[in-house]
């Protein structure tokens, strides 16, 4: 299907690859279909490309590149999604960030208490709130406090 | 908006399967018991906001410095990745 999307202009998604949010994401719930793209230049980070709104576009990266041991309990969205059936390495997790300019310095914060997780099986993608966490919704990667 | 007042241990019940308990108020604080299925999220209201709020900002980030940002991510992560 062809999609136009803000970052990569006009481009031809597989269908399979659409990932659908039942729940529609905070912020922007009447969407719940993305896709997740690439580019080689902006590695580690991915768009999130709504396939409804071409405006629509989150930067989210894998979070255990700056955080081996990030750990989130992975059963009670399982349970919630009932996805009870599906094994934990074919759950992805990604977390939203969010690039800045401070006084000319970049900073690119990631919320961790809001993981995006993608059931790989049915391409289903949730963002999940754990507000009962060590972490935070503004965990400076660069300079970790 | 629905209003209702309740007194301590006093309960209300939203839709089949969700009981809201009143359990105790103290010092300004009011303390609360939800009873609802396990696929219903319950969340308190400023961390949902914090989320929405992280996904606006990013969705509305100028978009073309983000290989400036990638490139110091690979920089400082690539050694121990």
């Amino acid at each position: 299907m062809k999609v136009i999307t803000r970052k990569f202009g006009e481009i031809e998604i597989d269908k399979q690859k659409v990932l659908t949010m039942p729940d529609g994401l905070p912020g922007f719930e009447r969407y719940t279909k993305f896709a997740l793209l690439e580019d080689p230049n902006t590695k580690p980070f991915c768009w999130l490309q709504s396939v409804e709104e071409p405006n629509l576009a989150l930067v989210v990266m894998d979070p255990f590149v700056f955080m081996p041991d990030y750990s989130i309990d992975l059963k009670s969205v399982k349970l919630s999604r009932k996805w009870e059936n599906v094994n934990e390495k074919d759950l992805a997790i990604y977390v939203v960030i969010n690039i800045s300019d401070k006084g000319g310095e970049k900073q690119i914060r990631a919320n961790l208490i809001g993981p995006i997780i993608i059931n790989v099986k049915n391409s289903e993608m949730v963002q999940v709130v754990f507000s009962d966490t060590r972490y935070s919704h503004q965990y400076n990667i660069l300079d970790p406090e | 908006m629905l209003v209702l007042t309740r007194r301590p241990g006093e309960k209300i019940k939203i839709g089949n399967n969700i009981v809201v308990s009143v359990l105790e108020i103290e010092g300004g604080y009011i303390k609360l018991g939800v009873e609802a299925p396990k696929d219903i999220s319950i969340l308190r209201m400023e961390v949902f906001e914090k989320i929405q709020k992280e996904n606006i900002e990013s969705a509305s980030k100028d978009i073309r410095d983000i290989a400036d940002a990638a490139a110091l991510i690979k920089k400082k992560f690539s050694r121990s990745k």
